[in-house]
């Protein structure tokens, strides 16, 4: 097992910027998953980290090798593939032993690996059976279990639930997790779902349009976003961001008097959570009031759509809220979950 | 529904005519010299006899255009795979500069009658010292089913998943491993019905083949150049042997004829 | 990973090179070998000899017009073979195969298959007997008889080659969405007007395709002719064959190549003319 560090790694694709100076380290044994938008450069990286693709610039280390010249067989990597590229001319032991036998390690330690590797995902039963016999789900964990079979210094995944339905999804993403603490592997895990970040990382790193924007525990990345960004991609529904005039280092909210960063300008984002403001049918003091727009229920929560000063804002209240459309109702923000930011960056600022 | 039954007679009616003629070959070729000659014939055969298909075997020269057909039709294949494949690989795999000049090269073929150019290049052989070779006739057949096995084996390896082979390079693989273990297995029904498709060309060509051969006549050649001097027992047979072998490789590789087709027509 | 650069041009060079050796050089040489002269001057001398020879017009004649039937016969046969095929509800393979036999069977074969019928004492003549419709054989294949030959070309020629059309259109067809036919079903378009104004149209690229191909083919037409009619109905290819082997006379059988090549490259530029894609269907 070992770190990555990445170090300043552009990539062009004929004209198009697809990373632009990305640096990134992975601790030992450590999770760390790549969350962005589509396009943004996910696959780029994962890939240049593996040897499929090549920088432009800037270099790759694993552990203490620097990587950034060696082709994929060197770099003693595993990935899962998002489409999971098992191999449809083999079986599902060849499958699994097929690193190992690129290895040349000796026939009892191959067959112990492979098999192994097939108890740890549960799929003893198919060594014998071809993918194409082999549901999503079942070619999924075989993917994985090639990976895991070569004992990697590091393992990449690319979106290896991705194509998954949702039940299967969330099982198998529970099953990686217990899988993935007990094995200890060093991980870089690629996905859009955040859910499934915040679920399985010890460290989120967020990219946006090629670069890295946050990287930092999950709970940190969804309370404290360094950007507008991170704060509108993270979370569901995502963070509500007010635009509030500054006077005289004071911002008034109703009646709330709420104390910005010292180096504000004229104007200020507040940044808060749907699920951080609380909900009154009457006036109360430290509240603003605002116009409900619409009223949605989801089930274990109603989303209430409102209006303040003309800017539409979400919150969420118990399902058995009384809340019609039109109603004027009284919000209290928890003091500690506010979030201050630059309006024309769209950065946060550092909190005390 | 008397629309589809309509469909089916016409169906029917059709394969009458494909599969008529190739019975009325195979009659003939499996009857004894009067009913060859008989007047009138009736459609089926009045005698089954091995006489003119033996007769057409025991004439001079016939096993030996026999030999070279094989000969040069298996050439050809080999030629048209090892060089088209690669070809076929390298456009399926990479993008880089001057592939679609490659591209251009090989439909360029298509609008030119390559079996003419078997003129220049008899004398080109005579001075070559290739000229009624089997070698020579097994060139130019190579060149006819070169931009074939081009086209094809680009959209093979098209349809082989790239991820597959990166996933060999990560578990260990270099190129030329990744390429044996993973790519070759999944590519090798559709080269084989390249091959044959190869071998199938040159065992019908017969313009080219007749050009540049005098004693090492092809098949085709053989019969084409004794037609006016040979009796009708002896080309029906001829006829009929030349049918047989392709019969069996287009049943072969008729799973892939759309998808063969399909793509060169791209 | 320097050396990956490198790599699709070593994979595609053999064949380059094979096809500079054996399609484009030959190409030229075929042009060189027509206006050389047997001291090496530059000279005309090969194509007036063809334009003077006897068959010369003939040859011309009855190679353009074998490719101007054979080829649209050809081609509506397929299109309409390639329609039946998507109307029939059973047995769909096994027309499939049986249709596309003659693909692997070769001119000489074919032209070999109709000689057993049109020949004196054919199957022709055998069904016209029983007909009633003729007492004695009839000679069919012989030079008073050219257009009776043709007729025999065409017979076999588009049996044999009707097919390679019909797998074109075919594969073209399978690469047509199903949906867009829908569509215009669900706006109320008959099955005609949906073949002629949504099919076909999508078509045409595969149609082009086939077309050049089988005009290619055509114009180099040789071993059906010979087969059926020995030098009786005398085709360009034939002609650059016997000036070749029985004249002895490269030059000529040059010039009569060089007639062919052009006479295919016209042709070639035609149909990408009339058939170039419009701005809107080019995406
Ligand atoms: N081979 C390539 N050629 C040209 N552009 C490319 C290539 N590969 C990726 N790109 C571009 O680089 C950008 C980043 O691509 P990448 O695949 O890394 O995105 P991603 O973050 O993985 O997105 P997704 O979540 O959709 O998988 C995209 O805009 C893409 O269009
Ligand atoms: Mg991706």
């Amino acid at each position: 097992m070992a770190s990555i560090r990445v170090e300043n790694v552009e990539k062009t694709f004929g004209r198009f910027k697809a990373l632009n100076g990305v640096s990134l380290e992975v601790r030992d044994q450590e999770f760390v998953v790549l969350l962005g938008p589509s396009g943004c450069g996910k696959t780029t990286l994962l890939r240049i980290i593996a040897g499929l693709e090549q920088a432009d610039k800037g270099r790759v280390w694993i552990g203490d090798r620097d990587v950034t010249l060696l082709p994929p067989r060197a770099r003693r990597i595993a990935m899962v593939f998002q489409n999971y590229a098992v191999f449809p001319h083999l079986t599902v032991y060849e499958n699994i032993a097929f690193g190992l036998r690129m290895q040349k390690v000796s026939p009892e330690k191959l067959k112990a690996n492979v098999e192994r590797a097939a108890a740890l995902m549960h799929i003893e039963n198919l060594l014998g059976r071809y993918p194409a016999q082999l549901s999503g789900g079942q070619r999924q964990r075989v993917a994985v279990a090639r990976a895991l079979a070569v004992e990697p210094e590091v393992l990449l995944m690319d979106e290896p639930l991705s194509n998954l339905d949702a039940l299967l999804r969330l099982e198998m993403r529970a099953e990686l997790k217990r899988l993935l603490a007990e094995s200890r592997t060093t991980t870089l895990y690629v996905t859009h779902d955040q859910v499934e970040a915040m679920s399985l990382a010890d460290r989120i790193a967020v990219m946006n349009a090629g670069a890295i924007v946050q990287y930092d525990t999950p709970m940190r990345v969804y309370q404290e976003p360094a950007s507008v960004f991170v704060g509108g991609f993270i979370g569901s529904p995502p963070m509500n961001f007010l635009r509030l005039r500054v006077e005289g280092q004071r911002v008034r909210l109703g009646s709330l008097d709420l104390e910005p960063p010292a180096e504000v300008g004229a104007e200020v984002l507040l940044g808060v959570r749907p699920e951080d403001l609380e909900v009154y049918p009457a006036e109360q003091p430290q509240s603003f009031a605002a116009q409900v727009l619409v009223v949605e229920p989801l089930g274990p929560h109603l989303l209430l759509t409102l209006n303040f000063a003309g800017q539409a804002f979400k919150a969420t209240v118990p399902p058995d809220f009384p809340a019609a459309a039109g109603q004027t109702l009284w919000l209290r923000p928890q003091p500690s979950r506010l979030r201050w930011l630059e309006p024309g960056s769209g950065r946060a600022f550092a909190t005390g | 529904m008397n629309l589809r039954r309509l469909y089916m007679v016409l169906a029917v009616l059709l394969v009458v005519w494909v599969l008529l003629p190739i019975f009325l070959i195979a009659t003939l070729a499996f009857s004894d010299r009067p009913s060859v000659f008989a007047w009138p014939k009736g459609l089926l055969p009045q005698q089954f006899s091995l006489e003119t298909i033996s007769f057409f075997f025991g004439v001079e020269g016939v096993w030996r255009a026999i030999r070279n057909s094989l000969a040069v039709a298996a050439m050809t294949l080999v030629f048209s795979v090892l060089l088209g494949a690669p070809a076929g690989y390298a456009l399926a795999r990479y993008r880089f500069a001057g592939a679609d000049a490659y591209r251009l090269l090989i439909l360029m073929t298509r609008a030119f009658p390559l079996a003419i150019l078997a003129i220049p290049l008899a004398v080109r052989f005579i001075q070559l010292g290739i000229y009624d070779t089997l070698l020579g006739v097994a060139l130019v057949h190579t060149a006819l089913a070169l931009p074939f096995a081009v086209l094809v084996t680009s959209s093979l390896f098209l349809s082989i998943p790239k991820e597959l082979e990166e996933a060999a390079w990560t578990l260990g693989c270099n190129r030329l491993q990744a390429f044996l273990r993973v790519v070759l297995p999944l590519a090798l029904p559709g080269l084989a019905a390249t091959a044959i498709f190869a071998f199938v060309i040159s065992w019908n060509e017969v313009f080219a083949a007749t050009l540049l051969t005098l004693r090492e006549r092809t098949l085709p050649a053989f019969l084409l150049t004794s037609l006016n001097d040979s009796p009708l027992p002896f080309r029906f047979a001829g006829g009929f042997f030349l049918i047989v072998p392709a019969l069996v490789f287009i049943f072969v590789i008729r799973r892939y004829l759309f998808t063969l087709w399909g793509i060169a027509s791209r | 990973m320097r050396t990956e650069r490198y790599l699709p041009y070593a994979l595609i060079a053999p064949s380059v090179l094979f096809l500079l050796f054996f399609f484009a050089w030959p190409l030229l040489e075929a042009l060189l070998l027509s206006v050389r002269g047997g001291g090496g001057g530059w000279t005309l001398e090969n194509f007036q000899r063809m334009a003077a020879d006897l068959y010369f017009k003939d040859a011309l004649k009855y190679t353009l017009l074998l490719a101007l039937v054979v080829v649209p016969l050809q081609v509506v046969l397929a299109l309409g073979m390639a329609m039946l095929l998507g109307g029939l509800s059973r047995g769909r393979d096994l027309f499939l195969y049986v249709w596309t036999i003659p693909l692997g069977i070769s001119d000489l074969a074919a032209g070999i298959v109709w000689l057993a019928i049109f020949t004196e004492r054919g199957y022709l003549n055998s069904l016209l007997q029983a007909l009633g419709l003729i007492e004695q054989p009839q000679l069919w294949l012989s030079y008073e008889t050219p257009w009776m030959i043709f007729l025999a070309v065409v017979a076999a020629e588009v049996w044999r080659a009707t097919a390679i059309v019909f797998v074109i259109l075919v594969a073209g067809l399978q690469l047509i969405p199903k949906e867009y036919s829908e569509a215009a079903e669900v706006f109320g378009a008959t099955p005609w007007q949906r073949f002629w104004r949504v099919t076909l149209p999508l078509l045409k690229p595969s149609l082009q395709v086939a077309l050049i191909l089988r005009t290619i083919l055509a114009l180099e037409v040789f071993a059906v002719v010979v087969a059926l009619g020995g030098r009786n109905l005398p085709v360009l290819a034939g002609e650059a064959y016997y000036w070749y082997n029985a004249y002895q006379n490269p030059g000529v059988a040059a010039a009569y190549a060089v007639v062919v090549l052009g006479i295919s490259v016209l042709a070639t530029l035609v149909y990408l003319r009339l058939m170039r894609p419009r701005q809107e269907e080019a995406a």
